[in-house]
């Protein structure tokens, strides 16, 4: 722990070892005084004892001083004998304790052997050496009564003479020295009493401030534990994923994602053998590799992303039966991340994800793809084809099949098809297949093909059974299968016409279209125009025969192109000089193109690479003739300008010619396409080109014949 | 669905009758049906299948053939409980040895018995399903089996 630092323990410890210190010192410190106490109490006791001493040596005196003056005799014959003794012993105690004030040592008192340290305050110190100073001339007289020999009389006069003298001032004097050793100790007592109110303070203080730091920090990580438990069971409960960590044991952990149990379509999921659980639901083989990969992620000698590609639960499929006797497949991906705790594998995080979804798109798109190009090959068929043809085809096909299949369900149980019904299934496909060839529908004619041999070898077999017929049922399925590819890539070459104006197709120039009398008739007109402008045209036409047409339709198609011809050589088409400034060859070209759309309508393309329509222009005319004032030219945006070019009486043309300038051609275009229920429609980039679209019925009423002459005239 | 998987079908249904009954069924003249007009009798065990193709496989029964097949099993106890079991039974068969025959590509459901003309019974749309008539001692019963 110290090779990191003590990190945030830090003032914890420091605040224990603080109140440790001040345990320890109190300790100390109570052990210490007591001890001096102590040795105080002994000096204390001493001091008391000199002061007992001093009076028990001026009794003694006194006594051998009575004993001598009335000639008492002690017990052993010799006179005080004893009370000389006692006294001589007294006197040699108060010596040893004296010397034993001053430096130290051992002495017995009352309780048997005690130690004495020196003492070493000064005040009694000086009251030592005042009872010394007192005990010197006494000592001095009991010395020389010590040296006596035994049976001499000793002459207690000068003795009793000095502590009668003294006796009292030793007393005070040794008074003093026991009370001053009393307040020494006392002194200490209190001394230590304050050591220990402070040392124990001071230890409570720091406990205290222990119990606070702790307390706050363990509320502080409190909080931040909840609020990391908070935020993690938020991940857990909102993600959209299965998510739960997978230890070395194969076991899930306690913690899973909200969305784990819909994901693997189980619940209690906490705690489980995660092999077990996947067992069921995945094949032995795939539940061999994933044990396998799951075991390569655990050891720490294999890299994560060089196995990574391995995970063969990349993308599964579970599925679940459903109360109808439909199965629900659902595809998940399961992914395993290593979780290291110091640089050792320790779970793998495992996300699984239901990928459903993507899985369906991905396959609707490979289908859709596939679908697409087995289309466009049909298409180029397809759009080869008369429409009408085709889709009349379409209708015989389904029906032939159906009248195919309603005669295998009507096959008895028993005697099995007949050779007869063989025959009829026979005829209706040789039908269709002439009808696909017709068509150059290929593939459809080769599957018939195939299906007539396949009749054809039941045909040889003399004895048939109904399960015979499994490869026939099957193909007949295989052929409504490229019908309906076919109807389904028809509607959409419809659906996109719908959506985006499309040309027709355009077969290939034929000069014998190119040679027929309309086209000779509008490309004479087209340059019969443009001479009368000083102009160059050339004039393509692709499309129908217009002489196969009702002659209404076809009378009603010549009348708008040419009206369409005069209009583009007077208006659209420029001046060879203009054009080969602006990049384009010095003649016009107009390229008419008239076809049947296939719903019904006739399709006039007609288009010139000139000028275009100038909006400005129309402002002007719109103006000048009185429709619009001023204000108005200004604000129409050009789809209300270039309607007006249909309006009559509007000629951008400002000087009148036979070829324009009165505004009537357009305006009788529209009228006529009108009332025979067609319509025009343009588009036009100015300096570019100039294009009408005309939709026309087929079946357009004959009356409008008369209306065209009426047309031509009023144009011209 | 090639036609070798569509026999594997008709064999599993056949296999059965002959292993319960020792008598073979007669197979009808397999045809295509609509998915609003597939034939459901009184009780049909249906399995789903998923994977490589989806959709489902069902063997459909009229009460007495399922009666009678319990009686020449030597059950005498014919309440529907019984017939729905033994639909459920034969179902179960075809739905066993299907996964042994399809392998891992095909996933093959647990049967399901459903009891009555249930609409209830989910087919592929826009696909026209293989029926294939069974009849065994003049009772008829029909192989539905429509997969996309």
């Amino acid at each position: 722990m110290f090779r990191f630092g003590l990190g945030k323990y830090r003032t914890i410890i420091i605040s224990i070892t603080l109140f440790l210190v001040f345990d320890v010192g109190v300790l100390a410190m109570t052990f210490l005084i007591s001890r001096q106490i102590a040795s105080d109490a002994v000096s204390l006791n001493l001091a008391g004892q000199q002061r007992t001493l001093v009076q028990q040596l001026t009794k003694t005196a006194l006594l051998l001083e009575q004993d001598a003056t009335q000639g008492i005799i002690d017990s052993s014959g010799n006179s005080s004998f004893s009370e000389l003794k006692e006294l001589i012993g007294t006197a040699d105690l108060f010596n040893a304790t004296l010397e034993a004030f001053h430096q130290g040592g051992r002495m017995v008192d009352g309780r048997g052997r005690v130690e004495l340290t020196p003492q070493d305050d000064i005040q009694a110190a000086a009251q030592f050496k005042l009872l010394e100073e007192m005990w010197v001339p006494i000592n001095v007289e009991l010395q020389k009564i010590k040296s006596l020999k035994s049976n001499a009389k000793p002459d207690l006069g000068p003795l009793l003479l000095v502590l009668v003298a003294d006796n009292l001032n030793l007393l005070t004097v040794s008074n003093m020295l026991t009370s001053r050793m009393e307040s020494l100790s006392a002194a200490k007592a209190t001394n230590l009493r304050i050591v220990q109110i402070a040392g124990i303070t001071l230890a409570l203080i720091n406990f205290g401030f222990i119990l606070y730091y702790f307390l706050r920090q363990l509320r502080t990580s409190d909080h931040a534990v909840e609020r990391a438990q908070k935020e993690t069971e938020d991940i857990l409960r909102t993600t959209q994923e299965g998510l739960f960590l997978l230890d070395t044991d194969f076991r899930m952990g306690m913690q899973t994602s909200h969305a784990l149990s819909k994901i693997l379509g189980m619940s209690d999921l906490a705690g489980r053998d995660f092999l077990a659980l996947l067992k069921p639901i995945v094949t032995p083989k795939t539940f061999d590799t994933a044990k396998e990969y799951i075991e390569l992620l655990l050891r720490h000698d294999v890299k994560e992303k060089l196995v990574a590609s391995l995970n063969p639960l990349d993308c599964i499929e579970v599925s679940s039966p459903q109360p109808n006797g439909a199965i629900e497949s659902r595809f998940l991906n399961i992914r395993f991340n290593r979780v290291f705790d110091a640089g050792r594998v320790t779970h793998l995080l495992v996300t699984a994800t239901d990928i459903t979804r993507r899985v369906r798109l991905e396959r609707e798109l490979k289908e859709s793809e596939r679908k697409v190009q087995d289309q466009m090959g049909m298409m180029v068929h397809i759009l080869q084809a008369d429409p009408s043809l085709l889709q009349e085809f379409l209708r015989n096909a389904i029906k032939g099949l159906d009248q195919i299949n309603e005669e295998l369900r009507t096959g008895t149980a028993t005697t099995g098809m007949s050779a007869k019904r063989i025959d009829m299934l026979f005829r209706i496909s040789h039908r269709l297949k002439g009808d696909a060839n017709a068509l150059k529908l290929e593939a459809v004619a080769q599957s018939l093909h195939a299906f007539e041999n396949l009749l054809d070898g039941l045909r040889a077999n003399p004895v048939l059974r109904n399960e015979d017929f499994l490869p026939v049922t099957v193909r007949v399925k295989g052929l409504y299968a490229e019908i309906h590819a076919i109807q389904d890539a028809l509607t959409r070459v419809a659906q996109v016409r719908g959506v985006v104006t499309v040309e027709p197709p355009k077969p290939v120039q034929d000069p014998a279209i190119a040679a027929l009398p309309f086209v000779q008739q509008w490309r004479s007109f087209a340059q019969e125009i443009a001479q009368r402008h000083e102009k160059e045209a050339e004039l393509s036409y692709q499309g129908l025969d217009l002489a196969k047409l009702a002659q209404p339709l076809r009378d009603a198609i010549n009348s708008i192109v040419n009206q369409f011809i005069r209009n583009a050589m007077a208006h659209g088409v420029e001046l060879p000089g203009e054009r080969k400034q602006r990049g384009k060859p010095a003649a016009g070209r107009i390229s008419v193109y008239v076809s049947d759309a296939g719903d019904g309508f006739l399709e006039l393309s007609f288009r010139d690479d000139g000028a275009g329509i100038d909006p400005e222009k129309i402002r002007v005319a719109a103006v000048r003739t009185g429709r619009l004032d001023a204000t108005a030219a200004k604000l129409a945006d050009m789809r209300k300008l270039i309607s007006m070019i249909f309006e009559p009486g509007v000629s951008t043309r400002e000087v009148v010619d036979e070829d324009a300038g009165r505004g009537v051609g357009l305006d009788a275009v529209k009228d006529m396409v009108t009332r025979m229920g067609g319509r025009v429609r343009i588009g036009t980039t100015v300096g570019e080109y100039c294009h009408f679209r005309v939709q026309l019925p087929l079946g357009a009423a004959a009356e409008n014949a008369n209306n065209m002459t009426d047309v031509n005239r009023e144009a011209a | 669905m090639d036609e070798q998987q569509l026999r594997i079908f008709v064999d599993l249904v056949r296999q059965y009758f002959d292993r319960e009954t020792g008598r073979l069924p007669e197979i009808g003249s397999p045809h295509l049906g609509d998915a609003t007009a597939l034939p459901i009798y009184d009780f049909t065990g249906v399995i789903g299948i998923s994977g490589e193709r989806q959709g489902c496989v069902y063997v459909t029964a009229y009460r007495e053939m399922l009666r009678a097949l319990l009686l020449q099993v030597g059950e005498t106890d014919v309440a529907d409980n019984n017939l729905c079991d033994l639909v459920g039974e034969v179902a179960n068969t075809i739905s066993g040895n299907a996964r042994i025959h399809f392998g891992p590509n095909f996933m093959i459901s647990v049967p399901i018995v459903v009891k009555g003309t249930a609409q209830a019974i989910q087919v592929p749309r826009n696909i026209k399903a293989y029926i294939i008539p069974l009849r065994w001692h003049k009772h008829e019963a029909s192989l539905v089996v429509s997969l996309q």
